[in-house]
C-alpha cells in the first residue's frame, strides 16, 4: 500500500470535490413535466381533502397503477385492525367483570365459587398483557388468602375494582357470580366472540396469502410489499391473541394457528425490502409445506363469517 | 433574497388557498435543485424521478405544517433528503459497487494517468463509502450545502456533519492511494 501519511491533504481533497463533480451528475434536463402529472393530483387532494375522491381519478396511469396494488393491502390492513380491535375490547369488557367478581367473591372466602369463576377465558384474558399465568397466580393468592382471613397482593387494578364497589354491588356481583345460567351465557357469548374472531383471522389470512401468491415477484414493488407486511403484522396479531384464547383449545386450530403464526412472521420479516429469490422461496415453501392456502380455506368455507 | 423571501410566502398562501398554478411555480423553482439531489444519491433516472416526485407530494400535503421559520427551501430539501435516504435504505442502493471496491482494493498499487480511470475508482470509491460519510460528502463537497443545513436535513450536529466528512475524505484517499503521483503532479 502507497503511504500516503506525507500527502498534503488540501490539494488532494480539491481535486477529489472537482473529481466528485462528475459522480452521478445529471444528464439532459429535469423532466418536470411527466413528474408534476403525477403530483399535481397530489396538490389537489391535500389542499381540498372533500374532493380528494375526484382528483383520485386524474392519478398519472403509474401512481394510479400502484394505488390499485395497494388497496386490497390497505382494506385488509383496515380490516384486521378492527379485528384486533375487537379483540381487546371484548377482552376489556369481559375480564374485569369476571375479576371483579373473583376479588369480590374472594373477600367473602368463598373459594370453591372462586375455582367456578375463574374460568379459563378469565384468565387467558390477561395473557396477552404480559402476564400469562399471573391472573390465576393471583387468583389462587386471593382466594387463599380469603380462606386464612387476609387479604393477598391482588393486583392493584382488581383490589381498586373489588374495594371501591358499595356494599350492594357486591351483594350484586356475588349474587350474579352465583346464578349458574349468567355465567353459562357469559361463557357462551365469549365462545361465540372468539369463533368469530377466529373465523374473521383465517378469512384475513387466506386473502393476504392469496394476494401474496398472485402477486408475482417482477410485479411486486417496494410499496405494495410494504403494505402486504403491515396487514401481515395485522393478521399476526391477530393469529397471536388468538393462539392464547380459548380459540386455540380446538386441536386443529391450534396447529392452523401456529403454522399461520410461522408463516406471517416470515413475510413481516422480510416485507422491509425487496425479496431476494431465496427469501421468496422460503417463504412459498414453508405456505406450500403445511398446505396453508388449502387448509385455510377448508377452515372456514366460504360465508363463513356471514353467519 | 427578501424579495424572493415574500414571493416566496405569497405562493405558499396561494398554494395553501386551493391555486394549482402557484403550486407549479412554486415546484418550478425548486425541482430541478431536488431532482439532481436525488439523482446524485441514486445514480438512477428512475429513482430520481420519483423521490422528487415523493418529496413534493409530501411537502404540499405538510405545506399546512410549514411555519416559514426556516426558508423553504431548507424546509424542502430536508424533506427530500428524508424521502432519498430512506428509498435508497430500502433498496439497499448503497452496496451496489461495493464488491467492485473489495475488488479493486486488491489491486498492486500502481500510477495510473488515465482520468476517465480515475474517475470510475473515485466513483466506486463514493459508492463504498459507509452512508452517513456518502451523503455528508456529496452534500457538502458537491452539492455545496454548509454543514449547519447538513446538520438540519440529516438531524445531526454540524460538528458529527464535520467529523463524517472527515472520515469520507481520508477513506476516498486511501482508496485512491495508487493515483497519488496524480495528485502530487497536477
Amino acid at each position: 500500500m502507497t503511504d500516503i501519511s506525507h500527502w498534503d491533504d488540501e490539494p488532494m481533497d480539491a481535486r477529489l470535490r472537482d473529481l466528485a463533480k462528475d459522480y452521478n451528475c445529471p444528464s439532459g434536463m429535469v423532466p418536470r413535466d411527466a413528474m408534476w402529472q403525477a403530483i399535481a393530483p397530489a396538490v389537489r387532494a391535500a389542499q381540498v381533502p372533500d374532493i380528494a375522491p375526484a382528483a383520485a381519478t386524474e392519478l398519472s396511469p403509474r401512481t394510479a397503477r400502484r394505488r390499485r396494488h395497494i388497496a386490497p393491502y390497505a382494506w385488509g390492513a383496515a380490516l384486521a385492525a378492527g379485528l384486533v380491535l375487537g379483540i381487546v375490547l371484548e377482552r376489556e369488557v369481559l375480564t374485569p367483570h369476571s375479576a371483579v367478581e373473583v376479588a369480590a367473591t374472594a373477600s367473602r372466602g368463598d373459594t370453591q365459587h372462586v375455582a367456578a369463576v375463574a374460568n379459563p377465558s378469565t384468565t387467558v384474558g390477561t395473557a396477552t398483557e404480559g402476564t400469562a399465568g399471573i391472573g390465576t397466580t393471583r387468583t389462587d393468592e386471593s382466594s387463599s388468602g380469603a380462606a386464612s382471613g387476609e387479604r393477598g397482593p391482588v393486583p392493584s387494578r382488581r383490589v381498586a375494582s373489588a374495594d371501591t364497589r358499595s356494599g350492594a354491588d357486591r351483594t350484586a356481583g356475588v349474587s350474579a357470580s352465583k346464578n349458574p345460567t349468567s355465567d353459562t351465557e357469559t361463557g357462551a357469548a365469549a365462545q361465540r366472540l372468539y369463533q368469530l374472531a377466529a373465523r374473521q383471522t383465517l378469512v384475513q389470512a387466506e386473502a393476504l396469502l392469496t394476494a401474496y401468491r398472485t402477486s408475482d415477484g417482477p410485479q411486486r414493488d417496494q410499496e405494495s410489499m410494504q403494505q402486504a407486511g403491515r396487514w401481515a403484522r395485522d393478521v399476526l396479531t391477530s393469529t397471536r391473541l388468538l393462539l392464547d384464547s380459548p380459540a386455540a383449545n380446538d386441536p386443529q386450530f391450534r396447529a392452523l394457528f401456529t403454522d399461520l403464526e410461522l408463516v406471517l412472521a416470515q413475510i413481516v420479516q422480510l416485507s422491509g425490502a425487496p425479496l431476494q429469490a431465496g427469501e421468496r422461496e422460503l417463504i412459498e415453501r414453508a405456505m406450500r409445506d403445511r398446505d396453508l392456502l388449502p387448509r385455510l380455506r377448508s377452515a372456514v368455507p366460504a360465508g363463513a363469517t356471514s353467519e | 433574497m427578501d424579495g424572493m423571501q415574500v414571493d416566496e410566502r405569497e405562493l405558499i398562501a396561494r398554494v395553501r388557498a386551493g391555486d394549482e398554478a402557484a403550486g407549479r411555480t412554486l415546484y418550478d423553482a425548486h425541482v430541478d435543485r431536488v431532482f439532481w439531489l436525488a439523482y446524485r444519491m441514486s445514480g438512477r433516472h428512475e429513482l430520481a424521478q420519483d423521490f422528487t416526485q415523493d418529496t413534493f407530494i409530501r411537502a404540499f400535503s405538510k405545506l399546512q405544517d410549514y411555519r416559514g421559520e426556516a426558508a423553504f427551501g431548507s424546509w424542502l430539501h430536508t424533506i427530500a433528503m428524508s424521502v432519498i435516504l430512506n428509498g435508497l435504505r430500502k433498496s439497499k442502493r448503497f452496496d451496489q459497487r461495493e464488491a467492485v471496491l473489495d475488488e479493486a482494493a486488491m489491486v498492486p498499487s500502481a500510477t495510473r494517468h488515465a482520468e476517465p480511470d480515475l474517475k470510475d475508482r473515485l466513483a466506486t470509491a463514493i459508492d463504498a463509502l459507509p452512508e452517513g460519510c456518502r451523503t455528508v460528502f456529496l452534500l457538502h463537497d458537491v452539492e455545496g450545502y454548509t454543514h449547519e443545513e447538513i446538520g438540519g436535513a440529516l438531524e445531526i450536529t454540524a460538528g458529527t456533519s464535520k467529523a463524517q466528512l472527515s472520515r469520507a475524505r481520508a477513506k476516498l484517499r486511501n482508496s485512491l492511494a495508487d493515483f497519488a503521483g496524480e495528485w502530487v503532479h497536477d
